[in-house]
Formats: structure tokens, sequence, C-alpha cells
């Protein structure tokens, strides 16, 4: 499967590294999935809710950066 | 047209910041947003307050400087003994700032240091001219503001210090008229709650404007002392009046106006004073002066009583009696303030304990936080390569994290908004407005303007962080100076500053605890119990045995902690969410505190009448009963500060009811037993006192399992995510 070009974005002649973007998005996903299993109250199933919000940060950044943005 | 009150005040923090800003422009000043700063933060409601806090921050600043200049000298050459230094010096400013009258002179210090280190530490040789720097700044900001804030609308405290007087007096009288209906079984016990909880809200207010009139009325200024005193009354009365109400579960059923014949005229007399005291502090001549009264016990009644409700008679009575001196001291005082009276005595000293530091552990968890935040920063900066903002991350995190760690219950996701909004703001106007200005009088203009608009958009007290941001965010991004410089990477560091702080602050609020507020309720439980599981088992008669040194420290350690607990979980209390009350209400843990409140007293009474001496007789013969009895309620608080819902009402009030009844056979026995004159009445008074403690304590507690049986505890334990 071919995955996007790493490339800088530029807004306004600013031009912003592609990780920033992928973690700007990464941490909205996971702050979106923590509210989500908040509702459902499926959170109580996790020993630490903490680490578990880090740990999907990290993992919506790199899924995002390598398969959407290209990072 | 006439101004609103936040209008004029948007004016003269406007106004101020733009003299001060043409001032250190006119002088050539390097960093006039310094200057800024100072006016940003010095602006309150009046002159005394705005002077007040001027002159925290000045000598705090001054401090910072000696301190921070003599850090610097030390090592110069050390960057590890450097930061282990300033992180000490600025954790024990940290520490200072949340338990001291002078707590904005202990923050802007402990700030005031990092900004100063961090500014001039990497350049050595022009150290002293920026630390000078950063306190003539200060100086001008203040004295820029003081200026305006004397002569355009001055607001002094004066008027609203004698409203808060009059108030304070109004609401003790009526407080006090509440418990004595209550104790008389005519009152609203829910009424006097009521009362109760506004009075500590006029006292807080009066405290604060006693500190601000002092300063901008030389009328209070030049009575101070009087006033003082009043204040140190008038919190005696409060606290007398509080544990006074809390004794009535006691007397209830019982016929007062015939055990305490006079009880009618020596009510009306203290109820006279009272009014009298109120009245004064309106400015009226007292009608008239107070009057010796007595309130003796009809000893026949007396004697029908059981062993434990004469001991309740007695506290009441004792209270009653404390009351009666406490309004004839305040009487006094207020006809000093008036001019009217005589007597210029000063009221007897308290009992000052020889001070012995007592760490708070919450003050200690602050500081921690905020040491973790400035040694985090630091690492960052020596560790990762071109860091945004490079020492000044490190200058901003001592800033914000010095407040924020004094916060605990304000959640770092609260911060996002109002960064974003102040970065833009300032961004915007840095970038599209800024450029297109050629003279001071545009600059001037737009520094009013957008001071003005901040502050007026933010003037109600809890908008108080979105205006301290939004100022300060304008005077940092548009960095103001006669050299001014237009550069999109100064915008773009200083933003990405605060991805990096908030991740640095967030990672410090949840470990090594969680900052929800369940479970920092919970934790306050648990240490609540734990320590009085640890005064009841201090209170041992047997065997005799010198108390150490040790011992005595822990006592007061956790006498403290169990005084000042209730009101940390008060706290935390509105912060509690939806998802914990989903099957409680508010009302319900606010219940469960007050009963924890109630408790604390009664601990502290039955401390005090621990003390007392007592007879020989009485205690040989029950001292099994009573040791019995402390190990009961012992063992039971062990229990809950495992488990705070562990408390069974019913066995608890089946328990005490037993012990009572076996007590009253035992003291009937033993009192049977003692010769004429074996047993005095003081001997008598102190024994009463003491029992209607122990039994003060076990009531509270089935007080307090009954509240926390009503509450599910099981969603303050499901973890879930932030």
């Amino acid at each position: 499967m071919l995955t996007p070009l790493p490339h800088e974005f530029a807004i306004g002649g600013v031009y912003l590294p592609p990780m920033l973007v992928a973690s700007v998005f990464g941490l909205l996903a996971a702050v979106l999935t923590s509210g989500f299993l908040n509702r459902q109250r499926l959170s109580q199933y996790f020993f630490y809710p903490p680490l578990v919000s880090l740990a999907l940060m990290v993992i919506y950044t790199v899924l995002i950066g390598t398969f959407i943005i290209g990072a | 047209m006439v101004l609103s009150r936040k209008a004029k005040e948007a004016i003269k923090t406007a106004l101020a910041m733009t003299i001060t800003y043409g001032i250190a422009l006119s002088m050539d000043w390097d960093r006039p947003y310094w200057a800024g700063f100072a006016v940003a933060f010095v602006s309150l409601a009046s002159i005394g307050q705005s002077i007040n806090r001027a002159a925290l921050r000045m000598f705090g600043t001054l401090l910072a400087v000696v301190v921070s200049l003599t850090l610097i000298a030390l090592f110069a050459q050390e960057r590890w003994a450097f930061m282990l230094f300033l992180s000490v010096c600025a954790g024990f400013c940290a520490y200072m700032m949340s338990g001291s009258k002078h707590g904005y002179f202990w923050q802007v210090c402990g700030f005031v240091t990092v900004i100063i280190c961090m500014d001039a530490g990497p350049d050595p040789v022009n150290a002293f001219d920026t630390a000078v720097l950063r306190a003539q700044q200060t100086g001008l900001g203040i004295l820029v503001y003081s200026l305006v804030a004397i002569f355009l609308w001055p607001s002094k405290s004066i008027t609203a210090f004698r409203a808060a007087a009059t108030d304070l007096a109004a609401t003790q009288h009526q407080f006090y008229r509440a418990c004595l209906g209550v104790a008389c079984g005519q009152g609203n016990a829910e009424e006097a709650r009521r009362v109760s909880a506004q009075e500590l809200q006029h006292k807080t207010r009066f405290d604060q404007l006693l500190d601000a009139a002092e300063t901008d009325s030389y009328e209070v200024r030049e009575w101070r002392r009087p006033w003082r005193r009043y204040q140190q009354q008038a919190a005696e009365l409060m606290h007398t009046l509080e544990r006074w109400r809390e004794s009535f579960a006691g007397v209830q059923g019982l016929d007062l106006q015939r055990l305490l014949p006079d009880l009618g005229t020596f009510g009306a007399e203290l109820d006279a004073r009272l009014a009298q005291i109120g009245t004064m502090l309106a400015g009226t001549a007292p009608g008239q002066v107070p009057r010796p009264v007595d309130l003796p016990l009809d000893r026949d009644a007396l004697r029908e009583l059981s062993h434990f409700q004469q001991a309740a008679l007695a506290v009441t009575r004792s209270r009653l009696l404390h009351l009666e001196r406490l309004t004839r001291s305040l009487f006094e005082t207020v006809s000093e303030l008036g001019g009217s009276g005589t007597a210029s005595a000063p009221a007897e000293a308290p009992h000052v304990p020889a001070a012995v530091f007592l760490p708070d552990l919450d003050r200690l968890a602050k500081v921690m936080r905020f040491m973790a935040i400035l040694w985090m920063a630091w690492l960052a900066l020596i560790y990762i390569n071109d860091l945004p903002g490079g020492p000044g991350l490190l200058a901003f995190a001592g800033g914000l994290g010095m407040a924020i760690a004094n916060m605990p219950q304000l959640p770092v996701s609260k911060l996002f908004v109002p960064a974003a909004s102040s970065v833009l703001f300032a961004a915007v106007v840095y970038i599209f407005i800024m450029p297109q200005l050629s003279s001071f009088i545009g600059l001037g203009l737009l520094i009013f303007a957008a001071t003005f608009a901040i502050c007026y958009l933010f003037a109600e007290p809890r908008q108080m962080l979105g205006r301290a941001l939004g100022l300060a965010m304008f005077v940092t991004i548009a960095s103001i100076s006669n050299q001014q410089t237009y550069n999109f990477l100064s915008v773009a560091n200083t933003a990405m500053m605060f991805p990096l702080i908030f991740l640095i602050l967030a990672i410090t609020a949840y470990i090594p605890w969680s900052p929800r507020p369940e479970r920092a309720f919970l934790r306050l439980l648990g240490r609540y119990f734990r320590s009085s599981a640890y005064l009841m088992s201090a209170m041992r008669w047997n065997p005799p045995h010198a108390v150490t040194r040790l011992e005595r420290w822990k006592k007061g350690f956790h006498t403290r902690e169990v005084a000042t607990l209730p009101a940390k979980l008060r706290s935390w209390q509105p912060h509690l969410d939806n998802w914990v009350l989903s099957d409680n209400s508010p009302e319900q843990v606010q219940a469960l505190v007050t009963s924890l409140q109630t408790m604390a007293y009664r601990m502290q009474h039955l401390l005090e009448e621990r003390g007392t001496p007592q007879a020989e007789l009485l205690v040989q013969e029950l001292l099994d009963d009573f040791r019995a009895w402390r190990l009961g309620v012992q063992g039971s608080f062990q229990q809950l500060a495992q488990d705070p819902a562990v408390g069974e009402r019913d066995a608890l009030r089946t328990r005490l009811d037993g012990f009572l009844e076996h007590m009253e056979a035992r003291i009937k026995a033993t009192l049977n037993k003692a010769a004429e004159g074996e047993f005095s009445d003081r001997d008598a008074e102190n024994f009463y006192r003491l029992l209607d403690a122990y039994r003060g304590v076990s009531e509270a507690l089935v007080e307090y399992a009954a509240n926390a049986a009503g509450i599910d505890w099981a969603p303050w334990r499901e973890e879930r995510f932030a």
C-alpha cells in the first residue's frame, strides 16, 4: 500500500512540520475517544486511564502521520 | 453619561498602562513590558487593596533581586547546583505562599527569582543590570498605577469596611439568637446553620477590607489596634458560637428554664450587648452598659438528671459563661472605637504555644508539583535542542506553575481556551495593527484600547485567570520597545511554548496522584480518619509515661490535620462533577462534610478536656471503661480510614446506646463508693465535661455514618478518563 510522501504544510507562507500537524490531529482524536469511552462508562475497565490517553494519542499520531498526512 | 464601576476600573488600568509605557520608552529603558506586568497585576477594586498588593509585589521583587544575584554569584559556572538551589528557594516561596498572610509577597518573590535567574544566569556579566532593571520597571509600574488610582475616581475602602463591620455584628447577633432559640427548643436548626455560613462570609470580607482600610483610610489606621482586637474577638465569638451550637444535641429535651433559672435574664443581657455592639458600629452611642449576670444551676433539678445529661448541661453552661465574658470584651472594644468607652485595657493576650514547625501535607504537595514543573522545564531546556522560548520557557513555567500549583482544583484543560484566545488576540494586534503605527500617539491609543478591552471584558473576580493571561500575553507578544521589530517567529515561539508547558502541567497533575476531585476527596477523607485514629490512640491514660518530643509533635500535627481537613474537603466539593453525583445530591455531600466539621470540633473539645485534672478515684475506677470506649472509637476510625463508607449507622448507634447505659451504671456505682468530700464540685465539672466530650465524638461518628450510608460510593472509585 502506498503511503503519502512526507511534506510540510504551508499556511500563509508559514511552514509547519508534518509531525506537528499529525500530533494535533492525534490529540484531538484521543480526546474524542476518551470522551466517548467516558460517556459509555467503558473507562472503568482500564487500570490507569491517563496512561491510556497518552497511548491513544501516540497511536493516533503515528497512524495519522503514516497513512493520512505523511510524516 | 455615568460610567459603570467596571468601566472606571478598566479605564484606570488602561491609563496607567499607557503612561507607564510612555515613561519607560521616553527614558529608553530596556524591557518596558516588565513595568506593564506590574500595572496589570496590582490593579484591584480599591486603593487600599491595590496599594497593599503593590507593596507586596515591590518587596517580593526586591527580595527576589537579592536571592537571584546571590545564586548567580555563587553558582555561575555550576548549572546543576544553580538549578538545585534555585528550585529550593522557589519551592520555599511556594510553600510560604499558600499559608502566609502575605502570600502574594512570597509568590512574587518565587517567580521573579526564577525569571531573573533565567534572564541573567546565561549572561552573568549583565546580571546586576538585569536584576536592577526588573526592580526599576516594577517600581515604575506600581508608582504610576498608585497615582492613577489615588487621583482618578479614588475608591476608598472605608465605606465598604464600615458596612462589613456592621454586617458582621448583625450576623453574629442573628446567629446568637438562632442558637439560643435552638437551645431553648424554640428555634430552627436549619436557620442557625444558614446564618452560620453567612457569618463566615461576612467575617472573611471584614478581614479583607480591614487590611485595605488600614492602608487607605486614616481614621481606620489611627484606630488599628482596637480594630485588630475587635477582629480577634469577633473570630473567637464566631468560634465559640459554633461550638456552642454543636453541643445542643446533648441538651435537647432538657428543661433548661428550670435547670438554669436565670437563663432568660442571662440570654436577654447577651442579646442586648450584641445589639448594642451593632448599634455602636453603625455610629450610634450605646443606650446602656453591660450589667453583670450569672447563670446558677438549680441543684434539686440537676439531681434528677442522668450523668450524661448533667455532663451536657455543664458544657452548655460553660459555653454560655464564656460567651458572657466575650461579649463584655467585645462591647468594651467597640466602645473604645466609638470614642464613648472608657475601657482601653487591652484584651488578654491569647496563649501562643511554642512555635514548632508542623508541615502541611497539601502545601508540601504543591511545592513538590511546582519543583517538578521547574525541573522538567529545565531538563527540556538542557537536553532538547532549539526548544521554543529557550530560557524563557523556564521563566514562563515558573510564573504559571506557581499560580497553577496553588490551585489544584483547577484542571489544566480549563486553561486551553483562555491561553489560546489570549495568544490569538495578542498575535492579531502584533502582526496586523502594530506595524501600521508610527508614533507614540497611535501606540498609546492601541495600548489603552487593548488593556481597556481585556479589563472590561474580564472584570468579574471569577474571570481573573482570563484577564491575567490576556494582559500577560498582550504585553509579552507585543514586546514594545524603542527599537521595535516584527517577527512572526516570536509569536510562533511563544505560542509553541504553551503546548510544552501544558504537557508539563498535565504530567505533574497526574503523577503521583490523580487530580480528579472525587479521588482528592477520598484521599482527604482517609487522612482525616487516620489522624483521628492517631489522636484517639494518643489519649491513653495508662501506663503513665513521659511524653516525648516526637509524640508531642505528632499530636500537634494530627490535631491540625483534623481541624483543617473539613475546610479542605469543602473546597473540593463544588468541583465534584455530575458523573460522581449521578446518584447523590450535592446536599448529601455537604451534609457529610458538615458532620466531619462537627466531629473535628468535638475531637478538639475532647483533647482540651482530656488535659484537665480529673479526680483520682474516677480515673482508677473507670479507667477500663474509658479505655474500652476509646479503643472502640479508634477501631471505627481505622476502618473508616480504609473505607469511608464502611460505618453502619444502626450498629454504631446500638453500640453507643449500650455503652452509655453501661457507663451510667458504672458512674453511679463509683460515686456511691466515694467518701464525703472526696469528690469536689470542680472535680464533678471537669469529669462531666470530659464525659460529654467522649459522648460528643461518638455521636458525631454515628451522624457521619448515617450521612455516608446515603451516598453511592461506587462512581467515586470508578476509573475514568479525565
